[in-house]
């Protein structure tokens, strides 16, 4: 047993937080927020070239050839920092699937691109519920003999607004079982027939809402199997779940440590405003979660590694996440007092997105729900 | 980033399971303190002592010239772990001996004490059963206040004063006594000393203390010139304080894997019955309200492992965890009253009763549980005491108290 990072990883680890520091702080953070495009393309091309969107690729498609606790480790540092931007959906909810489920074909057309800079991509998943359930899906492509014909409307889809392709999840059959007529299609954003709106969240994330009508598919735009769509969605779902989760751990490492530091530099009643312990105990409850967040984090990502079963662990750390993210950041926001309230610090920064992270891939009932049924419920 | 548990740690694991399933059987009640309680069960639990001690797992992480195996700090876990899941009694033989006397002994004792005391803990016999005296009525949280006196005349202690909160002194051979031998020392903590002090000494009084639970584990201790040879100085004299802090951390290092097997095993009682008890006419299982609180307390729970893990592989690299511990034992206090509280609540009602009914021992198990945490909070230290050492020693916020 060992919780340390490898050499690799420490290395990774440095190299992000302080690159991430230099090139993307809060004020940056707080433009890009209003900004059209929600990300800066400079600081993405640096990625490209630091070899961050082909990390996990092998070097056939352009990438380095790291694991995935490597990526791991690497999304904490951009949930500690907060780096606005689509690394999550391309990467994480597009890249993982087609490294998985792609056709060799399909591999080397879409993530050479993805490894390169060139293309940016985000899955269209949820519908107007804003839920993780497949029984919510009721986008249609039926196929005419030679396309697949898209109908319907996807909410909440992550950076659809500057991507190039989307991952639309289709119902394309009659629903048998949960697992049963769901198929993934690969679409351009730029087809004939697709609407895309972004829709003003309180993070300034780029979420969308992409409309779909008569949007044709070829069958080579398949992604999995006809009908079996569904396992590619819960095959990138734990692992970009996972992801989500070390983005969080990062954000809620962050703001422990800026309440920390101003816990000690506060005076009031002449001391410091953590030698009161009604503020120090404070401290070390958010101490408490934020190492427990972390330590579930990287559990769940370990075993997903090994690849053994971890659909229960994933759901305990999301959970774990969505909680730990809200308590961290109000208790934090306490702590600091009215200058925690204004716009011009970090700590609200991380605030504005805890609720962002909290309805990706599942919300906490959901999550509950799942953790219930593992333990024999 | 490596979690596995090594094959020997696992085989170690199945060999607990096995011996617990043949020694154990019928007998659900989840083991607590209260195994001091009645002559009994106390009497059983020293029987599994030796049991556990001839199967070299007592003091598994000792040397084996103090009657160890030698263990790495993982198997010990691992031990301790499964060991607790079954609710095996005797593994800690009144708390003290094992958890916490030994491991000193190794640290600050003379070898002359460490031959003389550790074998029989070792053992696993009523010679190597140890109690504490720290509390005193005025020496809670800030123990550092105690006024019991250990005078020297000669080449004995003369001890007088009074202990208070003694767990398992009725049923111990020896006391791990922290007194005050210069009672003039400039600092509060100046001036105590760690003494061994046998319980068969003239001039002791013990006087139980029953809880609300009707369970009988606290005692007071009165001391009337009681005589103590000074070679039963544990350590440099006056120096009592930090040794005695030293001990505090061991005490504390166990609870994440121990609260962690009972925990386990309390949440798997649950989920049988909650699959198996009906309410109009559906299993409590499919209530929405009881799988979401049971979900909880178990991520709770696999975070307390996670805590657990971690301190355990620091220790495996000989670092000395300190804010690691106090975050654990207030994360355990948190934990356990959680679980509590969630059974005794979709128990309901019969979470009261105690009768000869098919799931009365699983209830009683909640029960106890909940009569107990308040208790069990506070022993090692409450809960505020361990977030000052945190707040302090992690996070360098000034002292607080």
């Amino acid at each position: 047993m060992d919780f340390d990072l490898n050499e690799q990883q420490n290395m990774l680890k440095t190299m992000a937080h302080d690159f991430l520091i230099n090139e993307c702080p809060k004020t940056r953070v707080r433009e890009l927020e209003k900004d059209a495009k929600g990300y800066d393309t400079s600081i993405w091309s640096k990625m490209v070239e630091l070899g961050w969107l082909g990390l996990i690729f092998p070097e056939q498609y352009n990438g380095t050839g790291a694991d995935f606790l490597d990526l791991v480790v690497l999304m904490e540092e951009m949930g500690r920092n907060i780096l606005p931007g689509p690394f999550f959906s391309t990467v994480a909810l597009c890249a993982l699937p087609i490294l998985k489920f792609g056709t060799e074909t399909q591999r080397r057309k879409y993530l050479v691109p993805i490894a390169d800079g060139k293309n940016i991509w985000s899955l269209a998943l949820s519908e107007k519920s804003g839920k993780f359930e497949v029984s919510d899906i009721n986008t249609v492509a039926s196929f005419d003999d030679k396309h697949y014909v898209i109908n319907g409307e996807k909410w909440f889809v992550p950076f659809a607004h500057v991507a190039d392709y989307l991952i639309v999840a289709c119902r394309t059959g009659r629903l048998k079982s949960a697992d049963e007529g769901i198929t993934l299609l690969i679409v351009r954003t730029k087809s004939r027939g697709v609407t895309i709106n972004v829709i003003p969240s309180i993070a300034g994330d780029g979420l969308c809402r992409v409309r779909f009508k008569n949007v044709k598919a070829g069958r080579l735009d398949v992604l999995g199997k006809v009908g079996k769509g569904w396992k590619v969605i819960n095959y990138l779902a734990q692992r970009a779940t996972v992801l989500k989760c070390a983005e969080v751990s990062g954000a809620c490492q962050a703001v422990l440590d800026m309440t920390q530091a101003y816990a000690k530099d506060r005076k009031q009643f002449d001391k410091p405003i953590g030698a009161f312990m009604a503020i120090q105990h404070k401290l070390v409850d958010m101490l408490t979660d934020v190492e427990g967040l972390q330590y579930m984090v990287y559990y769940s990502a370990w075993l997903l590694s090994t690849g053994a079963k971890a659909d229960m662990y994933v759901s305990m750390a999301k959970a774990k996440a969505n909680d730990v993210y809200q308590r961290v950041c109000i208790d934090g926001i306490k702590i600091h007092g009215a200058i925690g309230f204004t716009l011009d610090h970090d700590i609200g920064c991380y605030f504005r997105r805890v609720k962002a992270a909290e309805f990706v891939l599942g919300d906490t009932d959901m999550h509950l729900d799942k953790v219930a049924a593992g333990i024999g419920l | 980033m490596e979690f596995r548990f090594s094959q020997k740690e696992e085989k170690l694991r199945e060999d607990v399971r096995n011996f617990a399933r043949a020694e154990t059987a019928g007998r659900e009640i989840v083991s607590g303190m209260e195994e001091e309680s009645r002559d009994e069960d106390w009497g059983f639990a020293m029987s599994m002592s030796k049991k556990l001690a001839q199967k070299g797992w007592l003091t598994m992480a000792w040397p084996k010239e103090y009657g160890g195996q030698g263990a790495s700090f993982f198997e010990q876990h691992v031990y301790i772990d499964e060991a607790s899941y079954w609710g095996i009694p005797g593994t800690t033989m009144g708390v003290s001996g094992i958890g916490w006397v030994g491991p000193s002994l190794m640290i600050f004792g003379s070898e002359e004490q460490r031959k003389k005391y550790l074998p029989s803990i070792a053992a696993g016999e009523p010679d190597g059963v140890w109690c504490t005296g720290y509390s005193e009525p005025n020496a809670g949280s800030d123990v550092a206040n105690i006024q019991t006196n250990a005078i020297r005349e000669g080449d004995h202690y003369i001890l007088n004063g009074q202990k208070i909160w003694t767990s398992c002194a009725h049923r111990a051979r020896w006391c791990w006594l922290a007194a005050r031998t210069d009672p003039n020392a400039s600092k509060k903590q100046h001036g105590i000393s760690l003494i061994i002090l046998d319980m068969k000494s003239p001039g002791i009084t013990i006087k139980p203390i029953v809880n609300y639970a009707g369970i009988h584990i606290f005692n007071e201790l009165f001391f009337d010139n009681v005589k103590v040879p000074v070679m039963n100085l544990v350590g440099t004299e006056n120096r009592g304080w930090y040794h005695l802090m030293q001990s505090l951390a061991f005490e504390r290092h166990s609870f994440a894997p121990q609260f962690y097997g009972k925990g386990r095993r309390a949440l798997e009682f649950m989920v049988k019955f909650c699959n198996e008890i009906r309410y109009n006419g559906k299993p409590l299982a499919v209530n929405a309200v009881t799988r979401h609180k049971l979900a909880e307390r178990a991520i709770e729970l696999e975070t307390l492992k996670m805590f657990g893990y971690e301190i355990t592989w620091k220790m495996s690299k000989g670092l000395i965890p300190v804010y690691e511990a106090a975050r654990n034992k207030a994360y355990c206090d948190f934990v356990m009253q959680r679980l509590a509280i969630t059974g005794t609540e979709i128990i309901g009602a019969y979470s009261q009763v105690d009768i000869n009914y098919k799931w009365s021992k699983l209830m009683a198990n909640f029960t106890r549980l909940y009569m107990m945490f308040p208790g069990l909070a506070l022993a090692g230290g409450t809960g505020e005491v361990q977030k000052n050492i945190v707040g302090q020693f992690k996070l360098g916020l000034p002292r607080a108290y």
